[in-house]
């Protein structure tokens, strides 16, 4: 089982406040997600297997060139909020 | 405070950026100064669904600074994700190396005032893109993503280095190989060229390393310099006060000359590291390798080495000349038009930087331009004008950035060279100091000096020197 602390510090991570239900909840089914991927563990023994999809011999580079970005105003227009042309967030403190 | 007794102990971590045109994973612009946000596209703003492709003009780059910096390269190497929180990095994590970067142990050399060379290691050098810039308002964070993206060269040094004026000159040697051989246009105000600095202290003759602190984006040679110096300061009084080290990332304040505490610092586990599933393993072919070990522009040490055997330099002296790509070209323009390499080197470094360094402007921006500064010299080794004149013309020319020839035409400064003309002011000083002649006369022939000095006075410093001494010398003898 995960403990309270580390609940507490994957929730810092995240720049999440967690109620107390919430960190009992987050403990339990953190555990299992845990869980389960030491059950991958013992199934994924190959540690090369996340390249395994890319063709060896496949080009992977791309030509230096700088080519705009076509649709610039939908991508803009996707922003929740927009000022100066920037894209406009609640005010972030630094964290200590 | 007992300093003395403790030695600092500093490694620094740079950021370079590197002369793309676009950026690391997508095509958009790597350009610095656009407006906010012109430069993005789904991939460096991090929308579902966008994969990265290497820049493969990065790539090079990247393997130019491994070899430029005697660098291990690995023909495989792995991208990771970093993976932390804040605005400016859009998709949750920044594109990384970790386990496996793609070039370890190499090294620089660099000079130190003792005139001794120091052999600094470099740990690893590793490709990751930049993060976007946000700027903190008080009604929210406005976010710039134009530089999300930008390819880097993070270059971790070992822990060489032990004082303030060691790691600045490592910060310096990197800066004018990574600018010569084109890696790194070298920019530390537009953030181009970044350094942190990791130091800890601990008393001389043990092996153990202190606590370390981290300071963070420094941006400029002598911020590092004097920040270091603080905080070696600092934390040797901490220690003979009986206070423990604590673990942290502190900036420096150029205003109040003090390093202030940022953040606790982050351990690396909090990065959860991962190899990134979006990229292949990165694989350099032999033959590519090859090809870009053939194509490396000349190195500082080797235009050094250039110089000294071309222009009979001294070890000094070529270093001075080779500390920047711009002074090295400035120089050698020099050199091509007055064809006196000694004499070029000289009035670049004595008068020129001189004064440059007094009004804080780089050789680019010299008023004097490199044919204007041979076409001097060259007029004092035709005989046209004294080395003294010279001079004076020299501070005419840097303040107005005019032709030395139109400076000597409007103000009379040519030489006088003409026996006869000389004959008249020497007769006259003569005539002036019976005295001095009775004494040269009665055998004190160091007087020579004092009458060759007078006459000097007189022509305002234009006498051809030797042939003025020669006939100061005819006259009092006759």
């Amino acid at each position: 089982m995960l403990s309270r602390e580390e609940v507490l510090k994957i929730a810092k991570l995240a720049r999440l406040t967690l109620t107390e239900d919430e960190i009992g909840f987050y403990q339990k089914q953190l555990t299992r997600v845990l869980d389960h991927i030491q059950d991958l563990n013992q199934v994924l023994t190959n540690k090369e297997a996340f390249v395994q999809h890319v063709p060896v011999d496949a080009e992977p580079f791309r030509e230096d060139v700088a080519v705009p970005f076509a649709n610039h105003d939908g991508l803009m227009k996707n922003a929740p909020a927009v000022e100066n042309n920037c894209f406009l967030l609640p005010a972030i403190m630094e964290q200590n | 405070m007992s300093l003395e007794k403790y030695e600092a102990v500093i490694g620094l971590e740079v950021h370079a950026q590197l002369m793309t045109a676009s950026k690391m994973f997508c095509r958009c612009p790597n350009q610095y100064g656009s407006s906010p946000n012109t430069n993005v596209c789904p991939v460096c703003t991090g929308q579902p669904g966008a994969l990265p492709v290497i820049n493969k003009k990065a790539m090079e780059l990247g393997v130019r600074a491994a070899i430029a910096l005697n660098c291990e390269i690995h023909p495989e190497s792995v991208f990771a994700r970093k993976n932390y929180f804040y605005p400016d990095l859009p998709k949750g994590y920044q594109i990384s190396q970790y386990e496996k970067p793609f070039c370890t142990q190499g090294y620089v050399v660099v000079q130190l005032k003792t005139g001794e060379e120091k052999r600094i290691g470099i740990t690893r050098i590793h490709f990751e893109e930049d993060a976007g810039k946000s700027n903190h308002e008080a009604y929210g964070t406005l976010v710039n993503l134009n530089r999300a993206g930008v390819p880097l060269c993070e270059i971790v040094s070992e822990p060489d280095m032990r004082t303030a004026h060691e790691a600045g000159q490592y910060l310096r040697a990197l800066h004018s190989i990574l600018r010569y051989a084109d890696i790194c246009d070298g920019n530390m105000e537009e953030g181009n060229f970044r350094c942190d600095a990791n130091i800890s202290v601990r008393p001389i003759g043990t092996e153990k390393f202190g606590t370390k602190v981290e300071l963070k984006n420094i941006n400029s040679f002598k911020f590092v310099e004097k920040a270091i110096e603080y905080e070696v300061q600092r934390q040797v009084f901490a220690i003979e006060n009986g206070e423990k080290i604590i673990q942290q990332t502190r900036s420096w304040n150029s205003a109040k000359n003090v390093t202030e505490v940022m953040r606790e610092k982050e351990q690396a586990h909090d990065y959860r590291y991962f190899p990134e599933p979006d990229l292949p393993k990165l694989v350099f072919s032999s033959s590519w390798l090859d090809k870009i070990k053939k194509e490396m522009p000349e190195l500082p040490q080797q235009t050094s080495a250039r110089f000294k055997a071309a222009f009979d330099l001294s070890d000094y002296d070529a270093s001075v000349l080779t500390s920047s790509k711009e002074l090295a070209k400035y120089f050698e323009s020099v050199v091509s038009h007055s064809k006196n390499g000694k004499a070029s080197a000289n009035w670049v470094m004595n008068e020129l930087l001189g004064r440059l360094n007094a009004v804080g402007k780089e050789i680019d921006l010299s008023p004097v331009s490199s044919t204007q500064l041979a076409e001097l010299i060259a007029k004092i080794d035709s005989g046209e004008i004294s080395g003294k004149i010279a001079k004076t013309v020299f501070e005419e020319m840097f303040a107005t950035s005019k032709d030395a020839s139109s400076i000597i035409k409007d103000k009379g400064l040519v030489q006088i060279s003409d026996p006869a003309a000389l004959e008249n002011v020497i007769r006259k000083v003569i005539e002036s100091n019976p005295s001095q002649l009775a004494e040269y006369k009665a055998g004190k022939v160091k007087l020579l000096g004092f009458f060759v000095g007078q006459a000097m006075k007189e022509t305002k410093g234009q006498a051809n020197p030797a042939l003025l001494n020669e006939l100061v010398k005819k006259f009092l003898d006759s």
